[in-house]
């Protein structure tokens, strides 16, 4: 035992070094002169000869995380060395890379409880972490990237450390007792590294996922990738021996025990072959770089500022008392607010003011909605409007009644409830 | 070249003496020799003309950018170009690997790229994968029919499946890139090697 540890430790001084050596000598190679010396990038080591490590994040900050990610993704060989990182965040929501974050989350919900959103760098769908979540992330070369190995991995963990089987259905998910789905999975593929991701539920607060994740009524069009919401259940509920350290533990072992392409077991032999689980500490010191790619992963012109762009068209009915008096009016007056949002910024609004409320004496000027165009779709574009209507009062520093409405229609528009 | 030789007038004429008697003799000389000295000039002409023609051609096929021809990188994009822009895509191989592609996010036109670098990423049921240029240039267009419709990349991979236009700034590059029979050739043995 005390051998194993410091066999771990010695291994861990050793991860900064290997971590290190960056894959200079196979991107040159790629610009060579001929097809031979481009073939020479492809050529991998046998089965034999890569080792594996478990890291774990010390970090519980999504985008700390994510940086720490996509870091080891741009910087790291893994050749040679195939690495498993476990990782658990404080409540956040992440959004896949090519996600509207609008239609996906409740984005005041989330504001409220003070939840982050996160867009990531992989494709797939939304899901929601907290502390009773376990994440991994499994890094290879791009030819040897094999979600269906990896999702395997989790299975016979799960099936040797709790007894709990399970399923991967058509869309790798994990599945368990026929329909409740504990895991997510997303993936990025780049020249040289892929990396699997997925997120299991331990004991997640199953009423903030519900409710971070809720759809609504919002009236968005767009071509972003949508979610397929399911079913999830806590592992914790069907075993309470499952907690995301035992869970990380016998992963962890599950990974190591395990030949680098196929699914074998290697028992106690194959896991004094490997490199061990480390303990990573996403810092600067670390892992030069890693700030700057945390605070591109924070900024809001990446979390939502990369939305595709979409149409957001709502229509709302006027109350009676709006519509001007002794007039009759044969259908429904409506007031339908449509734009469109580009990079997270309104870029054209459409104000369909019914005839009920023109004849009361709103006027939907044009100066109003100019002001709005490259505003954040945020409560930014609602306090846009708001000042916009008062310049044109004068002296009266108050909304009357039209225009209230009309604000607050807006107000349903971009903050989507 | 080396078979034409070259005559001097005065060195026929000199040979040949002058003398009346001889001059029936020195007409059939001239005669002769006019009828060689045009051969010659025809000959002489006409491999010059084919000289030159050869090297034009040549030059044309080393520099112009006007050839049509298909070329790929080992990420399984392509190029064809034409009056020095370029139409990238990625090929079938590609498409089958990915999949369903859900998302297409494009380089918009302005983007300047170099050989290599990422500048976009298709999203398929499987992952998302990074789009890198086969070749440096300036964006001129983005194919807005695959942004609204990403299935085309799997229908149409070569044509209407593009995925956007570059104004090529080192048509060098296309060199480096391999032929239709080069990338077949670099499929089987990519493919031999995974299986």
């Amino acid at each position: 035992m005390a051998q194993s540890l410091m066999r771990k430790i010695a291994m861990s001084n050793m991860f900064v070094v290997v971590g290190l050596t960056r894959r200079t000598s196979s991107r040159s190679l790629a610009t060579g002169k001929n097809l031979a010396s481009k073939k020479i990038r492809n050529e991998l080591p046998p089965e034999g000869e890569v080792t594996k490590s478990v890291f774990m994040s010390q970090s519980t900050d999504i985008n700390t995380n994510l940086a720490l990610e996509d870091w080891m993704y741009r910087n790291m060989d893994f050749s040679n060395h195939h690495v498993m990182m476990v990782w658990r965040n404080e409540p956040c929501v992440v959004i896949g890379r090519h996600q509207n974050p609008w239609l996906e989350a409740n984005v005041p919900f989330l504001a409220e409880k003070e939840i982050t959103l996160a867009r990531r760098n992989s494709g797939g769908g939304t899901v929601y972490h907290d502390r009773g979540n376990l994440n991994i992330t499994f890094f290879t070369p791009r030819e040897r990237y094999d979600r269906k190995y990896n999702l395997e991995l989790v299975k016979r963990a799960l099936y040797r450390g709790f007894g709990i089987k399970s399923v991967i259905n058509d869309r790798h998910d994990i599945i368990v007792q026929d329909k409740y789905k504990i895991s997510g999975t997303a993936a990025k593929l780049g020249r040289l590294t892929g990396y699997h991701h997925c997120t299991l539920l331990v004991n997640a607060n199953k009423a903030d996922l519900t409710k971070a994740l809720a759809k609504r009524e919002h009236g968005i069009q767009t071509t972003a990738t949508a979610s397929t919401p399911s079913p999830v259940v806590n592992l914790a509920d069907m075993d309470n021996k499952v907690t995301v350290e035992a869970l990380q533990t016998a992963i962890g072992y599950e990974y190591l025990r395990t030949p680098a392409l196929r699914l074998d077991d290697g028992g106690e032999r194959q896991i004094l072959k490997q490199r061990g689980f480390q303990f990573v500490n996403p810092t600067e010191d670390w892992f030069p770089g890693l700030s700057e790619l945390k605070s591109e992963l924070e900024s809001w012109d990446w979390a939502f500022g990369r939305t595709p762009e979409f149409t957001v068209s709502r229509s709302f009915p006027v109350p009676a008392e709006l519509l001007a008096p002794s007039k009759v009016y044969s259908a429904t007056q409506e007031l339908v607010i449509s734009m469109t949002v580009e990079k997270g910024l309104i870029d054209d609004v459409t104000l369909n003011i019914p005839p009920g409320l023109v004849e009361s004496g709103f006027h939907g000027e044009a100066s109003v909605i100019t002001h709005l165009k490259g505003k954040r779709f945020t409560s930014e574009a609602l306090s846009a409007l708001e000042d916009a209507m008062l310049t044109r009062h004068g002296d009266v520093k108050k909304l009357d009644d039209k225009e209230q409405f009309v604000a607050k229609c807006f107000d349903q528009v971009v903050n989507t409830i | 070249m080396t078979s034409i030789r070259t005559l001097h007038t005065k060195q026929i004429l000199g040979n040949v003496p002058y003398n009346s008697s001889n001059i029936y003799q020195r007409n059939m000389m001239l005669q002769r020799y006019l009828l060689q000295a045009t051969k010659q000039c025809f000959t002489k002409h006409y491999i010059l003309q084919s000289n030159i023609k050869q090297s034009y051609c040549e030059l044309r096929h080393r520099y112009s950018t006007k050839t049509k021809e298909r070329k790929y990188t080992d990420r399984h994009e392509w190029v064809i170009v034409e009056n020095d822009i370029g139409t990238v895509g990625i090929s079938s191989y590609a498409q089958e690997s990915l999949g369903d592609v859900v998302f297409a996010q494009l380089p918009d036109p302005g983007t300047v790229v170099k050989e290599g670098d990422e500048c976009g990423a298709l999203e398929s049921v499987k992952a998302a994968s990074e789009i890198y240029s086969p070749v440096s240039g300036t964006v001129t267009e983005k194919n807005i029919d695959v942004e609204k419709k990403p299935a085309l990349i799997n229908t149409s991979c070569y044509d209407k499946g593009w995925l956007f236009k570059l104004k090529l700034t080192q048509p060098d590059e296309l060199k480096e890139l391999m032929t239709e029979v080069d990338y077949e050739k670099f499929l089987k043995t990519d493919v031999d090697k995974d299986h």
